[in-house]
């Protein structure tokens, strides 16, 4: 556990430094960066209120980033996590309406699964065509983002749109408030409860189980799985359809708490920034908890930029993407001046 | 027919040049994900120096130098930082959407989209129905003449597979596996600004925050389709735009019994077509260098 802790810290120090290009970046283009990295911290820790806000962005990102790290393990880039986020939330809100009125302690839970399972679905395909046909995956999940965000542009302004919405964004219609998993603050017992679960049972997956030894394994040296006897297909599909499955239940989580309704292109950078949370974590179930709180945190200052520094929430979007463009860089310099000796992991 | 041939050599050119910019990018063993971020930054670049400038040759050199800056960044992450060239190729990207949409927001206030008095100049009406095409248009197969001269009839061409095939061994012969990277993503910048010159300037002139939607993508998808040949990618490219095109058509036929955002994926859906059908031709594409192999580094 301490050993992840301080990969995470690593990177957290790779994170910083884009910060602080950005906020260079920022400050030549006109704009007061000082105050930026203030409205950052302030918006995402230290306001009152804050930490509970950074928290609801965060723990629906941790589900997917934790998905994420478990295809990176198995050595498949499944970077769909967007589109698998989308078809989720899309099936949860189809089921909302075909199962409207009944009792909830029966709706609920049957919405969670149509969202997981139409998350693994949107994830199988691509892990279908990659073990089969050998397809690369990285373009077809890449696809399927685009796909899944036409699909939620069909289906809000199509067959779920609420006549009454304005005509500025297509949404659908709201979901009753006995379905909902929590206010539109979106923290509640039941979505903590939710994170927890699947945090303690990806754990338990990934460390203590042998599909989870063997598909860290298999993203090393797939060949030598094979010889070992191990069926790489089965331990490739079953990490699409899991990785699938929890951005699903993202989705769903985000449908049924703090959205109440799905709308066309909404959190279009969740994907993403799940993505980042993975690596960052460097692919570790622990160290995605605590990158995704500080990412949950970025997410939720966004919202305060604006107002703050004057800056476009873009901002935030390029301050994730420096992030991405550093993440995976392993500088020996870095190395030695963290004395983390010649093992970097 | 001469419509829908335009239509085709409208929506293909930008996505061409593009891909000759993954297909070099590839055959110096580089897998370019940033060409969505390229190819959407040289877009914004040329509208917004055809405002400040008032000159579309001045423009395009902005764009052209801004993009070459670009790929040197990301080849400076992938080679020198050994960063992830699928992840840090994702970020160039991501730079490239959200910086232009910053850079339009504080350049021109909040607006979501600009557009610009003039754009890449018009072949003329000496070309009859296709003088509505820009010349870039028209110069569009010698690039792919001449990038297919450059990779398969040249010295360096025969040393830059070498790099990207076996980088150990072009090392024996005197190559720099390095060098060779960055000056293949140094072109792909040319390139990418080029097509995004065109998709941006070509018939439209104007440019909008996340205009490229996905053609960067889909470019190096062709690359793929197209087994990294510079003709083979332009080829995949084209049926791309086709497969574009006539989904317009179907929207002016049927449009109201299919819903058209639907036939808007179609080209998304070819694209996963021709990435499944290469790899069943060749069996597998070639694997990326998994995420679980750079942490063993």
């Amino acid at each position: 556990m301490k050993d992840s802790l301080v990969t995470v810290a690593r990177s957290l120090i790779f994170v910083a430094f884009a910060l602080i290009l950005c906020a260079l970046v920022f400050q030549f283009a006109g704009y007061n960066a000082p105050l930026m990295l203030w409205a950052v911290a302030d918006g995402a820790f230290l306001r009152s209120g804050a930490i509970e806000q950074s928290l609801r962005w965060a723990l629906p990102l941790f589900i997917t980033a934790v998905g994420v790290g478990i295809s990176f393990r198995a050595g498949f880039f499944n970077i769909g996590a967007q589109g698998q986020f989308y078809v989720g939330a899309i099936c949860a809100a189809f089921a909302a309406e075909a199962l409207k009125g009944g009792p909830a302690f029966l709706v609920i839970p049957a919405l969670i699964i149509a969202g997981t399972l139409g998350g693994a679905v949107w994830a199988l395909w691509p892990g279908l065509l990659r073990l089969r046909s050998g397809t690369d995956e990285v373009i077809t999940t890449l696809m399927g983002n685009f796909m899944a965000g036409l699909l939620l542009v069909y289906v809000t302004s199509g067959p779920l749109k609420d006549p009454s919405g304005s005509g500025q964004q297509a949404s659908s219609r709201p979901l009753d408030e006995a379905y909902r998993i929590s206010d539109s603050l979106g923290i509640s017992p039941t979505i903590i409860a939710i994170g927890a679960a699947v945090g303690i049972l990806m754990w338990l997956l990934v460390n203590r189980t042998a599909f989870g030894v063997l598909a860290s394994l298999a993203g090393r040296n797939g060949t030598m799985v094979e010889w070992q006897g191990a069926r790489l297909w089965k331990l490739g599909l079953s990490s699409f359809i899991i990785s699938g499955a929890l951005a699903g239940l993202a989705g769903t989580i985000e449908f049924m708490g703090p959205n109440g309704r799905i709308a066309s292109g909404f959190l279009p950078a969740h994907g993403f920034t799940a993505i980042l949370i993975a690596l960052v974590a460097n692919l570790s179930v622990i160290g995605t908890a605590a990158a995704a709180v500080f990412f949950g945190g970025l997410a939720s200052a966004a919202l305060y930029l604006p107002i703050m520094a004057g800056l476009p929430a873009a901002a935030i979007d390029i301050i994730n993407a420096a992030i991405a463009l550093f993440i995976t860089a392993r500088s020996k310099l870095v190395d030695q001046v963290l004395r983390l000796g010649g093992r970097p992991s | 027919m001469n419509e829908i041939i335009i239509a085709i050599l409208r929506s293909g050119t930008p996505l061409i040049y593009v891909t000759l910019a993954g297909v070099i990018a590839q055959r110096a063993g580089v897998w370019n994900l940033g060409l969505e971020g390229l190819m959407i930054i040289g877009a914004c670049a040329t509208i917004v120096g055809i405002m400040l400038t008032n000159s579309i040759v001045a423009a395009i050199l902005i764009a052209i130098l801004i993009c070459v800056l670009a790929s040197v960044l990301l080849w400076f992450v992938i080679d020198r930082l050994k960063a992830n060239p699928i992840i840090a190729g994702l970020g160039l990207t991501g730079l490239g959407l959200g910086g232009t949409a910053l850079a339009v927001q504080s350049i021109f206030g909040s607006q979501a989209s600009v557009t610009a008095p003039f754009g890449i100049p018009k072949l003329g009406p000496a070309f009859g129905a296709y003088g509505v095409l820009s010349i870039a248009v028209a110069a569009m197969p010698f690039f792919v003449f001449g990038m297919w001269v450059l990779l398969r009839r040249t010295r360096f061409g025969l040393r830059l597979a070498a790099c990207g095939e076996h980088p150990f061994a072009a090392r024996s012969v005197g190559a720099n596996p390095s060098r060779m990277r960055l000056v293949a993503l140094a072109i792909g910048g040319v390139l990418c600004a080029i097509g995004g010159a065109e998709l941006a300037a070509g018939s439209l002139q104007f440019f909008a925050q996340g205009m490229t939607a996905g053609r960067g993508f889909m470019a190096f998808a062709a690359v793929i389709f197209g087994a990294s040949h510079p003709v083979g990618a332009t080829f995949a490219a084209l049926f791309f735009a086709v497969v574009g095109a006539l989904g317009i058509r179907a929207q002016l036929m049927f449009g109201d019994k299919i819903p058209h955002d639907l036939l808007q994926a179609l080209p998304y859906l070819a694209t996963v077509f021709g990435v499944w059908l290469s790899g069943k031709l060749r069996g597998g594409a070639k694997a990326a260098s998994s995420f679980a192999e750079l942490k063993d580094q």
